[in-house]
């Protein structure tokens, strides 16, 4: 049965939308959500503004030209300063740009709408880029465009997305672009508007190894409160390392961690700040979390026959034996295929440690 | 760059006074021991710890048979695929080493590939092998202990120096026919347990516990520490010097001359043993009991008595329970590694015959070139038992010959020769420890692991070499590999355009805007992050060698410091440059 809201493409529903469909539409950040769901993976609330409202808003707006012209004559090997330039005229002029009525109207109703599923008026939200491409291939654009958690009402959410899409030209994103030959428009922008979670504690989890990328055991790092700051590398997380044979707990590192990432009420967003010292040397995760996290990062691994790496987060309502929470999950990014030996081979491990031949 | 230090104060062919080291007559396998060259610059050489006091002429034997015959002779047959043994040079009495590289690749492969057909077979066999090799070591012994020194000719006499030469040449081709392939399989397994992430200061303890032939002798030594005390003779140790013990006992008498019987039983036993490794120079304890004396008066001092079959529970326990520790780190497929590792590795047990063959071969390998000398010393009436010692083997041939009279020509030179020994023997502490070019990495397995030439080693030597000093920090290892170049500190993007191509980033955390800054730089360390910071990320994408987590390396390390990153064990190892802000 139909959604009143999903009567147009320019929204499509976590849980709504067909998994053959989910990428084209949403990017792949949000289109694996989209694929997870079908998966029965437990993810948040949400929906995506597609592709296809990115474009509607781009043509109804002037954008293209403008971005055309913005970028003319810039190579691969371009000044610096020339695409910082280039790409911050973009940024403002999308910035100044309204979007239509109608599309607003689309996206505001389904941000209500998320509202109610949420019974929480003015929910807060976070409001992710994802863009088409943007995790393909050896290429990552991780963390390279923006995302906005805490997003209340629909106003800031409808200012978010156009952020987002503003992000499309951030200039590290130009310039990664330009030396990759690609175009912007082989990768528009869609976005992702998704139920904040209230994390106790948030991080990653790899199905893989993602330094030695040994493939039998799974990775946690983890903090208190969201995981931007894990994500983007401001604080140094607990990590764990599970045997995915047995399940057993390898190591738990406690690290000290110093920066959280935390709901900042007057701000209305989720903001970077110093842990509290009790917190700081406190091991995050139990066991318990550690098997639970551990199963869904391999139920994705197995859904996708390749290894992953997820971004989850520990609702502070979550009850021991509830499913954790999966936000993004994708491929992981560089897998270096190593034959781990079972068998001692002294000769090998000769080479490889002393003689290096 | 390369540090080098000069070999200058070495090059001479002026030696012991009457000999020149270019008089070489020993054969040799692959180079020869000679003193130093300009062109031996080039290579890397360390001042060999086994001979503090410096070698005499004749304790030169141990160069020529054990470093310049047998290493490179085991090397060749094992074969050591990037290495032809050890050589050594001589800066005046004192002995300096350096590994023989094998240099081309193609031979280097087929050498490998040797290696792994002889390897297994020999660490599978070792009980055996080493127990036939043992007692060939032994049943020549019993030859040599035989021998009635004073019932031979002075051409007997000869002829039984040139047989203990053979039977000492002999022991250290086993001693290297073992020791390579014990420790290739060692550091092998002990670095395969470091990157397994096993503490390294654990590792030791899995192979500890087994008894050795030199724990024998300090049990027993213990025993007559507990016989001591039960006849009285605590007062007796007590009030005398070690050297004097024996003398001072004799005059005691009594209960003190039966405890002398025991013990003189015991050095019949395990008292031919010298207190230094492979020196002909030196005395068994036999021939001066002082050390075995001084232990057990040392002994007698303590209250408690060390009670051995404790202390080796104590030993088996903790290995059982290190080796539990390190297994519940590991996955079940590391497990069946680990296993395989340490079962070799116990069944070939490095620690336990480093102990065992020091009993049979080093400690005491010497000796029966000792009598022998001191004997002929006695026939041709040198002026001291020891002043044959002084000779060179060329020069010994030709006196026991009667080729050449030992006349006062002879007594003069060795005089003179022993003021050389004294003379280098002053300038020991002061000598450099390393000459020559420090290396990137040595791959020689007695050098990494005896005489502990690893990379950090190398490190140090270099930093002292530039007057610098050395530290090391330690984070996540986030992007595996190694990398080494200028330390390049940077506290925001904004100084992003001071990197130069092969510069070491160190800053406290990167984000998205330095990513592009990853295509030129040696390597990254981060004062903060885990294995998904965007500095692993992106250091992974690029493979550049990446450490996170260190803390400390914006305050640790400055601009221009010389800096090694091992993304792979999560070490930084940082050389202080003294200048300040200079391009490495």
């Amino acid at each position: 049965m139909p959604h009143p809201s999903t009567g147009t493409n320019a929204i499509a529903w976590v849980d709504d939308i067909a998994s053959d469909q989910a990428i084209g539409a949403c990017g792949a950040k949000m289109g694996r959500l989209a694929e997870l769901y079908q998966a029965g993976v437990n993810l948040p609330k949400g929906f995506t503004v597609t592709v296809e409202a990115f474009w509607r808003h781009w043509e109804q707006a002037g954008l293209a030209e403008f971005a055309d012209a913005a970028l003319d004559g810039l190579g691969p090997g371009a000044e610096p300063a020339r695409i910082e330039a280039a790409a911050a005229a973009i940024r403002a002029e999308v910035g100044r740009r309204a979007m239509s009525a109608d599309l607003a109207a689309l996206i505001g109703g389904a941000y209500e709408e998320l509202c109610s599923r949420c019974f929480e008026i003015n929910v807060p939200a976070a409001v992710r880029s994802s863009a088409i491409g943007e995790d393909s291939g050896t290429a990552s654009f991780a963390g390279i465009f923006d995302s906005y958690l805490g997003m209340s009402g629909p106003e800031r959410v409808l200012d978010a997305v156009r952020d987002c899409w503003a992000s499309l030209f951030n200039a590290r994103a130009v310039s990664y672009r330009l030396r990759a030959g690609l175009h912007y428009t082989d990768m528009p922008m869609a976005v992702g508007v998704i139920e904040l979670i209230h994390a106790r504690a948030s991080g990653v989890a790899f199905s893989v190894h993602p330094v030695t990328g040994k493939t039998d055991r799974v990775v946690i790092e983890t903090n208190w409160g969201w995981g931007e700051a894990v994500v983007q590398g401001l604080v140094t997380p607990d990590h764990v390392e599970i045997g995915k044979a047995d399940g057993r707990i390898l190591k738990y590192q406690v690290a000290d961690k110093t920066v959280v990432s935390a709901f900042d009420y007057a701000a209305g967003r989720v903001v970077e700040t110093g842990m509290p010292a009790r917190l700081v040397s406190q091991r995050v995760l139990d066991d318990e979390q550690i098997t639970a996290i551990t199963d869904a990062v391999l139920a994705v691994e197995r859904h996708y026959g390749y290894p992953v790496d997820v971004e989850w987060v520990l609702d502070r309502h979550r009850r021991e034996g509830e499913p954790i929470c999966i936000v993004q999950a994708r491929p992981v990014t560089v897998t270096t295929a190593q034959s781990t030996p079972t068998e001692w081979d002294p000769a090998a491990m000769a080479a490889k440690y002393i003689f290096r031949t | 760059m390369a540090t080098v230090i000069p070999v200058d104060e070495f090059i001479s062919d002026e030696w012991y006074p009457g000999f020149k080291p270019s008089y070489t007559h020993a054969p040799w396998y692959i180079d020869p021991v000679q003193t130093f060259r300009k062109e031996d610059e080039e290579n890397f050489w360390f001042l060999d710890f086994h001979w503090p006091r410096g070698l005499t002429p004749m304790g030169l034997i141990w160069n020529e048979d054990g470093y310049n015959w047998a290493s490179q002779l085991a090397a060749e047959q094992m074969p050591l695929p990037p290495g032809r043994g050890i050589t050594c040079r001589l800066g005046g009495t004192h002995t300096y080493g350096s590994p023989l590289p094998v240099n081309d690749v193609r031979e280097i492969g087929q050498r490998a590939r040797r290696l792994e057909r002889s390897l297994p077979p020999f660490l599978q066999n070792f009980d055996g092998i080493w127990g036939d090799m043992r007692e060939e070591v032994n049943e020549s012994w019993d030859f040599f202990r035989g021998v009635d020194h004073s019932a031979l000719s002075l051409e007997d006499l000869r002829e039984n120096l040139i047989q203990a030469r053979q039977y000492h040449k002999r022991a250290f081709e086993i001693h290297f026919q073992v020791m390579y392939p014990l420790l290739a399989n060692y550091i092998g397994f002990y670095s395969m347990c470091t990157e397994l992430g096993l503490d390294p200061g654990q590792i030791g303890k899995f192979l500890q516990g087994y008894d050795t032939k030199i724990m024998e002798t300090d049990r027993e030594l213990w025993r007559l520490t507990g016989a001591a005390r039960a006849a009285g003779l605590d007062r007796v140790f007590a009030a005398s010097d070690a050297s004097q013990l024996r003398s001072a006992l004799s005059a005691h008498g009594g209960s003190a001359g039966t405890w002398l019987t025991t013990f003189d039983d015991f050095l019949q036993v395990y008292g031919w043993r010298t207190e230094g490794s492979c020196d002909i120079a030196l005395p068994s304890w036999n021939e001066d009991p002082t050390p075995a004396l001084g232990m057990i008066k040392s002994f007698l001092q303590k209250d408690t008595v060390h009670d051995f079959g404790k202390a080796r529970n104590a030993a088996i326990e903790e290995r059982e329970a290190a080796v539990d520790a390190a297994r519940s780190t590991l996955t079940l497929d590391e497990q069946k590694l680990f296993d395989g590792g340490l079962a070799s590795c116990r069944a070939a047990n490095f620690p336990w015959w480093q102990d065992d063959h020091n009993y049979y071969i080093d400690l005491r390998i010497s000796l029966p070139m000792r009598w022998a000398c001191q004997a002929i010393a006695d026939r041709i009436g040198a002026d001291h038992q020891d002043d044959t010692l002084y000779l060179f083997w060329p020069e010994i041939m030709d006196v026991s010959a009667g080729r050449r009279p030992y006349d006062a020509g002879m007594r003069s030179l060795v005089e003179q020769r022993k003021q050389y020994f004294d003379y280098w023997l002053d300038r020991r502490p002061s000598l450099p420890k390393v000459v020559g070019t420090i290396p990137e990495s040595v791959n020689d397995p007695i050098l990494i692991e005896i005489f502990g030439l690893n990379s950090h080693f190398l490190r140090a030597v270099e930093a002292a070499g530039s007057d610098s000093e050395v530290k090391t920090l330690t984070g996540v290892p986030a992007s595996k590999g190694t990398g080494r170049g200028p330390a390049r500190v940077l506290h925001n993007a904004d100084e992003l355009h001071r990197l130069a191509p092969g510069d070491v980033l160190v800053c406290e955390s990167t984000s998205p805007n330095w990513t592009p800054a990853f295509a030129k730089i040696a390597a990254c360390v981060c004062d903060g992050g885990g294995t998904l910071s965007h500095a692993a990320i992106v250091g992974r994408e690029y493979r550049v060698p990446t450490v996170t987590a260190t803390g400390l390396a914006t305050v640790v390390i400055s601009d221009g410091d010389d800096v090694e990153v091992d993304g792979t064990t999560g070490r930084v190892t940082v050389l202080k440059n003294q200048a300040p802000n200079g391009r490495g």
